[in-house]
C-alpha cells in the first residue's frame, strides 16, 4: 500500500515537473504552485501534527518569519538566495524558541500556544512600521528574474518533492518511530526511554526548516507582503487543514489534500467571490464528520479489507508420527 | 492637576467596563471548557451571530439593544445546543484535535455565509443613549452605554455564577467537569448536560455580541478578535473555571486600557498574548485556577 502510494506521488511529481512545458497560461501556473506550495507546507506540518499528532495551529509564524527574512535581509544588502537561507535559518530559530515553550504543553493548550505565539509575531510584525514596513509592507526581491512563473512552479513542485522523501525517509526512520510513539502515547514512550521532548522539537524545526523555505517562495512571488498576509491565522489553519484533509499522518495524504482543496477553492472562489473560505469549512467539517482519517487514511484502511489476510495466527496440528503416538499411548498406559 | 492620578484611574474604569463584556465572553468559553474538555473555535462567530441578529431586529423595529438582548441568548441557546446535538455529539471520544478542527471549520462556515447574506461592510448603530455621559468630579467621565452594559454584564455573569454553583444542572456540570467516567455512573445524563451547557455557554457569547453592538461596529469577522480573547481568559483563568474566567476578563480589560493608554492601542492585542504564553509557560494551571494542566 505505502509502495504504492509512494509510486504515485513520485509519477505524479515527475508529470508534474513537465506541466509548463505545455504552454500553459501564467494564471493557471500561478494556482498550480500554489497548490504545489501548500502540499510542501502540508508535508512539513504533518512531521509535526500528523506523525507526533501535537496540532500546531501556528505555522503561519515559521512562514511568514521565512518571508520576512527574505524582505528584511536583502534590503541590508545581502543577496536574494542567501536571505533566503538567513530567512530559514531565522525561522528554525524562532521553533526552537517556541517548541521549548509550548511542547511543555498538551492537546489543547498546545495548540492555543502556537496560536498565541503566531499572533504575537504578526502584532509585532504590523507595529514595528521601523523595520518591517507594517501594515504598509515590504518589497521582497524576485527570485527567478528569468523564467518568473515557471521558476516559481518548479520550485514548488521540487520543494513537495524534497519534502515528501524527507518523509517517506522519517516515517522509516527510528527517529520516525519515535515520533509515532509519542503520538500514540506519549507517557509510554517517555517510559520507554523515548526523549520526547527532543524528538519533537527536532520534529518541529525539520517543518519550521521547509514552512521558512515555502513562506519566501511565497512571498517572492507576491513581491510585496504584509503581517496580515504572511503571519495571518488563516495560513496556519490553511496548512493544517491541507493536512487533515488528506489525512494526518499519511505519506501523501498532505499532497492529496492540497490538490483536493486549492483545486476546490479555485472553482468557489468565482461562485462565492470574497466568501470562498465558505468551501474549507464545509470541507473541515465533512471531512471530520465523515472521514476522520483524512482522504488518504480513509480510503487505505477501507482498501485494507481487501490486503491478502496474514497467515493463520494459529498454525493447523500436524498430524502425529508414528513415534509420537507411540510415545504418547506409552504415557497412558 | 492630579492628571497623574486622573488619566489612570479613568483607564483603568474604562478597563472595567469592557472587561465585564469581556468576562462574559470568558465565563461562557469556560463553562463549555470545563464540561466539554473541548476549545470552542466558533465562540466568536456565535458572537457575531448575536450581534448580527440584534442589528437585525433594531432596523427592523428600532428597539435598542438594551432591551432586547435576552432574544440574542435565547436565539444562540438553541444555535448552540443544536451544533452540540448534530455536530458535536457524533464525534465525542475522537482525539480533541478533531473537535478543534470541526468548531474551526464550523466558524468558517458562519461567518462566510454573514459575508454573503450581509456583505463585509461595516455597520453601527444609533441610539440615543450613546451621547450621554456620566461625569464623577471633574476629570472622570463614563459613557452611558458602556455603563448599562456593564450592570447587565455584571447581572448575568453572577447568575451564569449561581446556575453553576447552586442549581442542580450546575452540580451535574461540575460533576462531569471532575470526572466524565464517573459522572454518567451516577445517573447523570452527560449529552443532555453537555448540550445545555454548550447552549448556556453560546448563549452567552451571543448575549455579548447584542450589548457590544452599540458600542463597538460590525463586520463578519468581528467575532475572531473576541474568540482569541477569550482563550487567553479561559487560559488566565484556569482551564475550566468559571469564576477565574470573569476575573480574567476584568484584568484583562482593564492591562489592555492601560495598554492602549500608555503604548498605544495597536498593542493592546499583542500584550494580551505576551500575558497568555507568560501565564501557560509558568503557571499552566491558570493564574485563579487550582487544576493541573
Amino acid at each position: 500500500m505505502r509502495k504504492w502510494q509512494l509510486l504515485i506521488a513520485v509519477i505524479f511529481l515527475i508529470a508534474a515537473l513537465f506541466v509548463p512545458l505545455f504552454g500553459f497560461t501564467d494564471y493557471t501556473l500561478q494556482i498550480l504552485f500554489r497548490v504545489f506550495l501548500f502540499a510542501a507546507l502540508g508535508l512539513a506540518w504533518n512531521l509535526v501534527g500528523g506523525y507526533t499528532g501535537q496540532l500546531s495551529l501556528g505555522h503561519a509564524a515559521y512562514f511568514g518569519v521565512g518571508a520576512y527574512g527574505l524582505a528584511l535581509f536583502s534590503k541590508l544588502g545581502i543577496s536574494a538566495w542567501s536571505s533566503v537561507l538567513l530567512g530559514v535559518g531565522l525561522a528554525v530559530i524562532c521553533a526552537a524558541m517556541i517548541g521549548k515553550v509550548s511542547f511543555r504543553l498538551r492537546g489543547p493548550y498546545f495548540a492555543l500556544c502556537t496560536i498565541a505565539f503566531a499572533e504575537v509575531l504578526r502584532l509585532v510584525a504590523k507595529n514595528l512600521p521601523n523595520v518591517t514596513g507594517g501594515d504598509v509592507g515590504v518589497q521582497v526581491p524576485l527570485l527567478f528574474p528569468h523564467s518568473t512563473i515557471r521558476g516559481f512552479y518548479w520550485s514548488g513542485v521540487l520543494l513537495t518533492g524534497f519534502a515528501l522523501a524527507l518523509s517517506a525517509w522519517i516515517e522509516r526512520s527510528r527517529f520516525g518511530y519515535y515520533l509515532m510513539a509519542i503520538r500514540e502515547d506519549q507517557d509510554t514512550a517517555l517510559s520507554v526511554g523515548v526523549n520526547a521532548a527532543r524528538c519533537k522539537l527536532w520534529a518541529l524545526l525539520i517543518s519550521a526548516a521547509i514552512t521558512g523555505l515555502g513562506g519566501a517562495l511565497y512571498a517572492s512571488m507576491f513581491l510585496f507582503i504584509v503581517p496580515d498576509q504572511v503571519l495571518a491565522m488563516d495560513i496556519s489553519t490553511e496548512i493544517a487543514i491541507v493536512a487533515m484533509l488528506g489525512g494526518a499522518g499519511t505519506l501523501i495524504g498532505p499532497l492529496v489534500g492540497s490538490v483536493v482543496l486549492e483545486s476546490a477553492a479555485e472553482i468557489f472562489k468565482n461562485i462565492f467571490k470574497e466568501a470562498h473560505l465558505l468551501i474549507y469549512g464545509v470541507l473541515i467539517v465533512v471531512v471530520v464528520l465523515f472521514m476522520p482519517e483524512g482522504i488518504v487514511g480513509t480510503i487505505s484502511s477501507k482498501l485494507a479489507w481487501f490486503k491478502k489476510a496474514p497467515s493463520a495466527p494459529f498454525a493447523a496440528p500436524v498430524p502425529a508420527t508414528a513415534e509420537e503416538e507411540a510415545q504418547r499411548v506409552a504415557l497412558n498406559k | 492637576m492630579l492628571n497623574w492620578f486622573y488619566i489612570p484611574l479613568q483607564g483603568i474604569i474604562n478597563g472595567l467596563l469592557t472587561g465585564a463584556l469581556y468576562a462574559l465572553i470568558g465565563m461562557g468559553m469556560a463553562l463549555i471548557f470545563g464540561v466539554m474538555r473541548i476549545v470552542n473555535f466558533a465562540h466568536g462567530a456565535f458572537l457575531m451571530i448575536g450581534m448580527y441578529a440584534t442589528y437585525l431586529l433594531f432596523q427592523a423595529t428600532g428597539m435598542s439593544p438594551y432591551y432586547q438582548f435576552p432574544l440574542a441568548g435565547v436565539l444562540l441557546f438553541f444555535v448552540g445546543y443544536a451544533t452540540y446535538m448534530g455536530l458535536l455529539r457524533p464525534i465525542r471520544g475522537q482525539v480533541d484535535f478533531m473537535v478543534i478542527l470541526l468548531t474551526m471549520g464550523l466558524a468558517l462556515i458562519l461567518t462566510d455565509a454573514a459575508q454573503l447574506a450581509f456583505g463585509a461592510d461595516y455597520h453601527q448603530i444609533n441610539i440615543p443613549l450613546l451621547s450621554k455621559n456620566i461625569h464623577i468630579g471633574p476629570q472622570i467621565s463614563i459613557n452611558a452605554p458602556w455603563l448599562v452594559s456593564f450592570g447587565i454584564a455584571v447581572v448575568l455573569a453572577c447568575a451564569l455564577y449561581w446556575v453553576v454553583t447552586q442549581t442542580m444542572f450546575g452540580r451535574a456540570a461540575r460533576a462531569i467537569a471532575q470526572n466524565p467516567y464517573a459522572a454518567p455512573l451516577m445517573g447523570i445524563n452527560v449529552n443532555r448536560v453537555q448540550a445545555i451547557a454548550f447552549g448556556i455557554g453560546s448563549a452567552a457569547a451571543g448575549i455579548s455580541g447584542a450589548l457590544l453592538l452599540p458600542v463597538f461596529y460590525l463586520f463578519p469577522e468581528v467575532g475572531n478578535q473576541f474568540k482569541l480573547k477569550s482563550f487567553v481568559m479561559v487560559v488566565l483563568g484556569g482551564m475550566g473555571s468559571i469564576q477565574g474566567a470573569a476575573i480574567a476578563g476584568l484584568v484583562l480589560g482593564v492591562v489592555e486600557s492601560l495598554t492602549s493608554l500608555y503604548w498605544g492601542n495597536e498593542w493592546a492585542l499583542a500584550v494580551d498574548f505576551v500575558l497568555f504564553i507568560l501565564v501557560l509557560s509558568l503557571k499552566p494551571s491558570g493564574i485563579f485556577g487550582s487544576q493541573r494542566a
